[in-house]
């Protein structure tokens, strides 16, 4: 499957987010996505987990992934973050490549309002601010993205309780398709400004969804490298997957709680 | 749902005396609709074992509940018997397998449910099963496996002399949202009980062990304390490795499984709490088979324990069970005797002779159960040809994210060939492909029968078949191999 038709001559450079608080939904998946799509056509990858305390210059990296927690690992990133904002507000400026899910999402926005206790702060990279609500989206989700070379669809499993609401300066992901996205009313779903990617679909996302993978790679090397052809894969497993997944978030479409609407025999 | 004979000599054994204030007495349409409700149960549960439909589990207790939906509490609220209930995220079925073989031992006459009747309609359908038209049970003990999300709803109308939580890992976040969302409603139910219970729990989970800090009731401890297993850190799906007062990352003199292990924290003291029940030597045999060998100190005195079952799981499954008997007064100095003859339950790394080759059947739903299963499974010799089944059901749940965090990775080089089945199957051949298992080595079979059919014509003659598969296929699978004589139907077993 190995393509050497780069010649290893690339390299994507990761920073992994908090990987061992904000890691909760198995996003991690992400991760391996990425790796894993780069490794067979031969481009090499450098991962630095970033922890808690540790502030690095991200604007050496062309890649930085942040995932979900429940509301406690958020107290804590929300905190830790307020160090690392600066450096990653001058990293999105420069037009590094973000990928952030579900609570990372929300804590790349002004701030998160948990529906019982106090506001976090968040790192204001996303003109955006998210409450809390007493109801829980937990379904299938579909959405249709365009990014200007036509229209696809994302497809994954939200499982959040905020409702974010985007300001002028942050652009809707795409349009749900089902779900709910960021509130259940405007049918908006997830976050873009410059090359920052915000969403709440997990899954985890990128597996199931190679095209958007492939996407995030080549934006994140053609800003080190200039204009890179990726070179194409076998995708069936992916594809069906992506199928599949499509097909569950048709039939679940207005479930608040896919569990809730789900069958007893399979 | 089985009661076990009445074996004569019970009857010198002192009868459990009723904890709690007996249940106001009936009206005469109340007694009526009672007895309806409890016929109608019976009656679907007698017709489904007939036709062979189903588990047969679930829909007397629907169909009770629907006619009497204050039929559980007048069953077993009005009942003597003494009634434990067990619940967490893994470690349910088989810890209620051993602790009713600990009453039996000591000639208690058990009424017990089964995995997957683990929702309130399933719990309903042992009480109806058990009682008399009338409502009256005739058992000793009356042991609930519970669906951790499903207590708060259950234990009111239980009244449960005994709750074991065996621990709680990253589960079913689709069906309660977060974990501290379990773990908030499990502690404000430990709160609600007399202070005539007791509550084991695990004392090497982080967040277990600070349940019920609040609670009237009497609290016991279980766990693992020795240096002879272990790894030096939590493995990467562990959830808890954070101090639950100060948030503080924690830490590990040794950890056993995911979170659960021998902690502190160094900024605010938090601490494991003395264990009543504690595996202090433990030792594993190295084919991943068993028999294991443990000591469990009590405070009746050391019990040693041959289990005929593999793995670190099994050795906590034996400490909570024998924790949980001596609470409900059982003579825990049978447990030697009775555990040693204890057979996997129903998928619990089944072996199954399948013709001249074998299955290993193992339900697996979660990345502590999928890990923990795949490392026992490494450990058998030569190359592996696995069953990967997973479906999306009520019981099954519909997010299956999990698979990521499961650390397939570490048996990719083991495997010849894999065939994923269910209507998750594509999940499943995604999840391998990027373990970076040769594509050509896999396959998606969606049926069942035809995905056991070709996983078992990729092994030899002689050779073995890995079944790792979720609640539903589980149960299906070996509805199968029931139809071809390889096994006994579960109610017969």
């Amino acid at each position: 499957m190995s393509q050497q038709e780069n010649g290893g001559r690339l390299v994507l450079k990761i920073a992994h987010l908090y990987p061992t608080l904000m890691c909760v939904a198995a996003d991690r998946g992400n991760l391996f996505s990425i790796e894993k799509r780069c490794k067979w056509r031969g481009i090499a990858t450098e991962v630095d987990p970033i922890y808690v305390k540790q502030t690095p210059d991200f604007t050496q990296y062309d890649l930085i992934l942040f995932h979900g927690g429940a509301d406690r690992e958020m107290e804590i990133a929300s905190q830790d973050i307020q160090a690392k904002a600066p450096s990653l507000r001058e990293a999105a400026e420069a037009g590094t490549v973000f990928l952030s899910v579900c609570a990372g999402y929300q804590l790349l926005g002004h701030s998160y309002k948990p529906f019982e206790g106090p506001e976090l702060k968040g790192v204001g990279l996303l003109d955006m601010h998210t409450e809390g609500s007493s109801e829980r989206f937990m379904t299938h989700m579909a959405l249709e993205c365009d990014f200007g070379s036509g229209k696809q669809i994302l497809v994954g499993y939200e499982n959040h309780s905020g409702r974010t609401y985007l300001g002028p300066k942050a652009k809707p992901l795409g349009r749900v398709l089902s779900g709910w996205g960021n509130n259940g009313k405007d049918g908006g779903e997830g976050a873009v400004y410059k090359n920052v990617f915000g969403t709440y679909l997990h899954g985890p996302l990128l597996p199931k969804n190679p095209w958007f993978t492939d996407f995030l790679i080549q934006r994140a090397l053609e800003r080190r490298y200039g204009k890179v052809e990726l070179t194409p894969l076998d995708d069936t497993i992916e594809s069906a997957a992506h199928n599949a997944a499509l097909k569950l978030a048709e039939a679940y479409k207005g479930t608040v709680s896919a569990i809730e609407a789900t069958h007893w025999k399979r | 749902m089985q009661t076990k004979d009445v074996k004569s000599e019970h009857k010198e054994q002192a009868r459990p005396q009723p904890t709690l204030p007996a249940a106001e007495s009936p009206s005469g349409i109340d007694r009526a609709r009672l007895a309806l409700a409890i016929s109608a149960g019976k009656l679907a549960s007698a017709s489904g074992r007939l036709l062979r439909i189903g588990g047969g589990t679930s829909l007397p207790g629907m169909i009770a509940r629907r006619i009497d939906p204050n039929v559980l509490k007048s069953v077993v609220g009005a009942s003597k018997a003494r009634k434990i209930v067990i619940t967490g995220s893994n470690g349910k079925t088989t810890t209620a397998r051993m602790t009713a073989a600990i009453a039996d031992a000591n000639r208690f006459r058990v009424s017990q449910n089964r995995t997957g009747s683990n929702l309130l309609q399933g719990v309903t359908s042992v009480a109806v099963n058990a009682a008399s038209i009338f409502g009256n049970l005739d058992c000793d003990v009356l042991l609930f496996e519970i669906d951790e999300g499903t207590i708060p709803h259950a234990v009111p109308e239980i009244q449960p002399d005994v709750v074991v939580i065996t621990n709680i890992f990253r589960d079913q976040l689709d069906r309660y949202g977060e974990l501290y969302s379990v773990a908030k409603a499990l502690n404000k139910m430990l709160e609600s009980l007399p202070e005539t219970a007791t509550i084991v729990l695990n004392g090497n989970d982080p967040q277990v062990a600070n349940f019920g800090q609040n609670a009237r009731a009497r609290r016991v401890y279980f766990g693992l304390e020795t240096m002879e297993v272990g790894t030096p850190v939590p493995e990467q799906s562990a959830d808890i490795i954070r101090c639950i007062h100060c948030n503080h990352d924690l830490e590990y003199k040794v950890a056993y499984l995911s979170h659960l292990g021998l902690y502190s924290c160094p900024n605010c003291g938090y601490t494991l709490p003395k264990l009543d029940f504690a595996a202090t030597s433990v030792q594993l045999a190295s084919d991943g088979e068993g028999p294991t060998h443990t000591t469990i100190r009590t405070p009746q005195g050391d019990i040693e324990l041959t289990i005929p079952l593999p793995g670190l799981h099994n050795v906590y499954n034996a400490a909570a069970a024998i924790a949980a008997s001596m609470a409900a007064d059982f003579d825990i100095t049978k447990s030697d005797a009775a555990l040693s003859h204890i057979r996997p339950a129903f998928g619990r790394l089944e072996k199954i002779q399948a013709g001249d080759k074998t299955i290993y059947l193992s339900f697996v739903k979660n990345p502590t159960s999928f890990n923990l299963i795949m490392r026992l499974i490494a450990q058998h010799q030569g190359k592996k040809h696995l069953l990967l089944a997973m479906s999306n059901t009520v019981v099954d749940g519909e997010d299956f994210a999990w698979l990521w965090d499961a650390d397939i990775e570490e048996i990719v080089p083991d495997i010849l060939d894999a065939i994923c089945c269910g209507n998750k199957a594509e999940e499943l051949a995604m999840r391998l492909k990027y373990a970076e298992v040769s594509t050509d080595k896999i396959k998606m079979i969606h049926d069942r029968e035809a995905a056991l059919d070709a996983a078992l014509r990729n092994v030899e003659p002689g050779g073995t078949l890995y079944i790792l598969s979720g609640y539903t296929p589980t149960q299906e699978l070996r509805k199968i191999m029931q139809k071809r004589g390889w096994v006994k139907h579960y109610w017969e077993e």
